[in-house]
């Protein structure tokens, strides 16, 4: 960068030996020092904020731009999956007719599946996530012509049905939900390293001991030249001073503006999402199991141990993912869903007790009944209810993750380019506020 | 601006952290360890009996004051512990969400005779594991599970007299060239975990290669998409398993004797007299003829010759 305002006449006393020039004895030798000095430390200021502002920004970027994306499709596809397996289970116990309702929601969780791994995949690019992406995109039609044989063989009447869909549940399950639940995993890592880059601590103290030094030093250069030359103000440095201290202010105004806005993304966004997406990936898994219990019928208690483990996690009470969702979601706009969600497991529970406990005295057709038809009281309702309410707090909670992501990363634009700028404005300053009184010297 | 990336983290710190946050539990793979249809595997190693021969009718069945079968009335309906996955023995029918076949029928004919009504039945889905336990704790009056009557079984609970007599058989695809268990030397060989047909295959002189899983109808599921070469087990549960997949056919000559019986607890010896005057009159009467060739086919052979021991 050669932006130094030309020096009057850089004739020979601009040009003194080396030696001469740093040991400086005489005032304008110092006077050249100064000048030299001043611009750099203007120019090295300009650099290092631009730097900073970059790490920043091209972190609130990739939020809002690549890792929120990613996260959401990771999380869609896992919950998409979860909602496929729970709904297959429970249209499948309905019989050979099964509801026509039912039957939508599990296309409608396919095709959800498909396109967000569609747009995962694009965006996955060669990270972590690819090969899981992989995994499901190969899986997923696996998946679906299990389940269409399964429906098939129950419309004939076989139970040769309910073993397809163990089948389908059992790659689900050990295949499938796996890699979506990495994928999401892998997503939500990259998202808090790139929240991390744009909200650190470390490099904006970086910034402010940088802005303290050169306001150190143009203060100090200013006494100087007053005890030298008895001015009190060179137009050249006040410029240069006061295009400090607006770049200082604008720094500081937009990363702390940027930072609370992203916490505020973390913390009233995604953090909740996250754990509301877990709790309600549990419920499903524990619905599925329900479903799969009744289907099963041969005695195999596997599916309702899985009931109680997946029941034992999901809460509430402390420790569990529910409470943690809506100790997560407290004083964001998805509490409320999030507390009804945890009052409503309990009498889910309740109701599948009672399923539990027909289906084990021989009233199977009344279990299935409760637990696959509408109807107060019904397991099957409870369940609706619970999920909704947690899809309700999810959606709430991206909401506000979204806003406050988009607002953190406006606040830094046209920042990098500003600071520059301005550092360029404080290096001409002070060359042409310094080349005035070296030319005073000749 | 152009994003710079120089302190990206690198990508295996990233997964680790990641999971770290997002470690959700329970989530591994689901397939049910299994505890299979068929005799235990231990029933081989038992003093020997005579396990066919069961307790002698008192005549024509009746609720006599103060029998076992006068509780059961009193108490309105009979407790069955059954098979729900069996088809055409024991399975839940989905088509009207009933549990049917031909252990079924065995059981029915028994409330027929203690209410009058073939309905007062009370349905409990039970496993292998859970029928000999179910017994006897009192929670179950009477088995009705394709359960082969061995010695080891009968110094637990009792058993009928024979009502259905299986043996081991193979199924394979309609195009196979498969004649019988002999021809399976190296190929894989589908049956139930822990089920006394997977003892058989493995100790098979042609040496094939069992492959167990939890349900008999998973083993359809095998065969179907080629990962097995055969399925091989009692051919009353084959033929279930042929009745739903055209495409298949059972061959080969049966290489083990498995007699059915309903098992009961040794406390109600008036009941097993009871069960066996029953059996005794449907082998007569047509009934038992009509379910065989309701849920197995014609032609109907003779039925199983009751044995007692008196």
């Amino acid at each position: 960068m050669t932006a130094v305002g030309d020096p009057p006449r850089p004739a020979p006393a601009a040009r003194p030996a080396l030696g001469q020039f740093v040991r400086a004895t005489t005032t304008p030798a110092k006077l050249r020092l100064l000048l030299v000095g001043l611009v750099s430390l203007c120019l090295i200021w300009g650099g290092v904020a631009a730097w900073v502002v970059s790490q920043r920004a091209s972190g609130a970027n990739d939020v809002v731009g690549t890792s929120e994306p990613l996260s959401l499709d990771g999380q869609q596809i896992y919950r998409a999956l979860s909602d496929a397996d729970a709904t297959a289970a429970s249209a499948f116990l309905s019989g050979g007719l099964e509801p026509l309702a039912a039957r939508r929601r599990y296309q409608a969780d396919i095709a959800q599946a498909a396109a967000h791994l569609e747009s995962a995949t694009a965006a996955a690019g060669h990270s972590p996530a690819a090969r899981n992406l992989a995994t499901l995109s190969a899986g997923l039609p696996v998946y679906t012509g299990e389940v269409e044989t399964a429906r098939a063989d129950n419309r004939l009447g076989l139970p040769l049905g309910a073993a397809y869909l163990r089948e389908a549940s059992g790659l689900m399950r050990g295949t499938l939900l796996p890699a979506a639940r990495d994928v999401s995993a892998q997503a939500n890592g990259q998202l808090s390293v790139a929240s991390g880059r744009a909200t650190g601590l470390p490099l904006a103290l970086v910034l402010l001991v940088a802005a303290a030094a050169v306001g150190y030093v143009l203060y100090r250069a200013q006494r100087w030249l007053f005890s030298r030359t008895h001015r009190i103000l060179s137009p050249g440095l006040v410029v240069a001073s006061v295009a400090a201290v607006v770049s200082l202010l604008w720094l500081v105004i937009a990363v702390g503006v940027a930072r609370a806005d992203l916490l505020q993304a973390r913390a009233h966004g995604s953090a909740p999402v996250a754990a509301l997406a877990q709790a309600d990936i549990a419920a499903l898994r524990a619905h599925a199991d329900e479903s799969l219990t009744l289907i099963d019928a041969g005695g195999d208690d596997s599916f309702q141990a899985d009931f109680k483990a997946v029941q034992h996690q999901l809460g509430p009470g402390s420790g569990t993912l529910l409470t943690g969702a809506v100790t997560a979601a407290r004083g964001s706009p998805g509490a409320g869903s999030a507390a009804a969600a945890a009052t409503t497991a309990t009498a889910w529970y309740a109701a599948h007790r009672t399923v539990r406990f027909l289906d084990d005295n021989g009233k199977h057709t009344q279990a299935v009944r409760l637990a696959a038809t509408p109807g107060p009281g019904h397991s099957g309702t409870l369940f609706a209810r619970l999920d909704s309410s947690l899809t309700g707090a999810i959606a709430a909670e991206q909401v506000v993750f979204r806003s406050s992501a988009v607002a953190g990363r406006d606040a830094f634009t046209g920042l990098e380019a500003g600071v520059i700028v301005l550092s360029l404005i404080m290096a001409v300053g002070c060359a042409r506020g310094l080349s005035r009184r070296l030319a005073e010297y000749r | 601006m152009k994003p710079r990336h120089w302190l990206r983290l690198p990508p295996l710190l990233l997964v680790v952290a990641a999971m770290a946050v997002w470690a959700v539990p329970g989530s591994a793979a689901v397939m049910a360890p299994p505890a299979h249809r068929l005799t235990a595997a231990a029933a081989r190693a038992t003093p020997s009996c005579d396990p066919t021969a069961s307790l002698r009718p008192a005549g024509p069945p009746q609720v006599t004051p103060g029998s076992f079968m006068a509780k059961v009335r009193a108490r309105g309906y009979l407790i069955a512990g059954v098979d729900q996955s069996t088809y055409h023995f024991g399975y839940l029918n989905p088509l009207d969400g009933k549990i049917e076949g031909f252990d079924i029928d065995m059981v029915r004919a028994v409330a027929a005779a203690i209410f009058g009504n073939p309905d007062k039945i009370e349905f409990k889905a039970i496993s292998d594991a859970q029928r000999i336990p179910g017994i006897q704790s009192g929670a179950i009056d009477i088995v009705a599970h394709t359960m082969t009557i061995n010695c080891a079984r009968l110094q637990q609970v009792d058993f009928s007299t024979v009502y259905y007599a299986a043996g081991q058989r193979v199924l394979v695809e309609a195009n196979s060239l498969v004649k019988g268990i002999a021809d399976l030397g190296g190929k894989k060989v589908c049956a139930t975990t822990g089920s006394t047909s997977i003892a058989n295959i493995k100790a098979a002189l042609s040496h094939p290669v069992p492959v167990a899983v939890p349900f008999w109808t998973d083993c359809l599921v095998l065969l179907q998409q080629g990962d097995v070469a055969a399925i091989s087990t009692d051919d009353s549960i084959l033929a279930g398993l042929a009745g739903q997949d055209p495409w298949t056919k059972i061959v080969g000559p049966r290489f083990s004797f498995e007699p059915y019986g309903l098992a009961i607890s040794k406390q109600h010896p008036d009941f097993v007299r009871f069960v066996n005057a029953v059996l005794q009159r449907i082998r007569a009467d047509g009934q038992w003829a009509a379910s065989y060739a309701r849920w197995v086919g014609t032609p109907v052979p003779a039925p199983p010759p009751a044995r007692y021991k008196d």
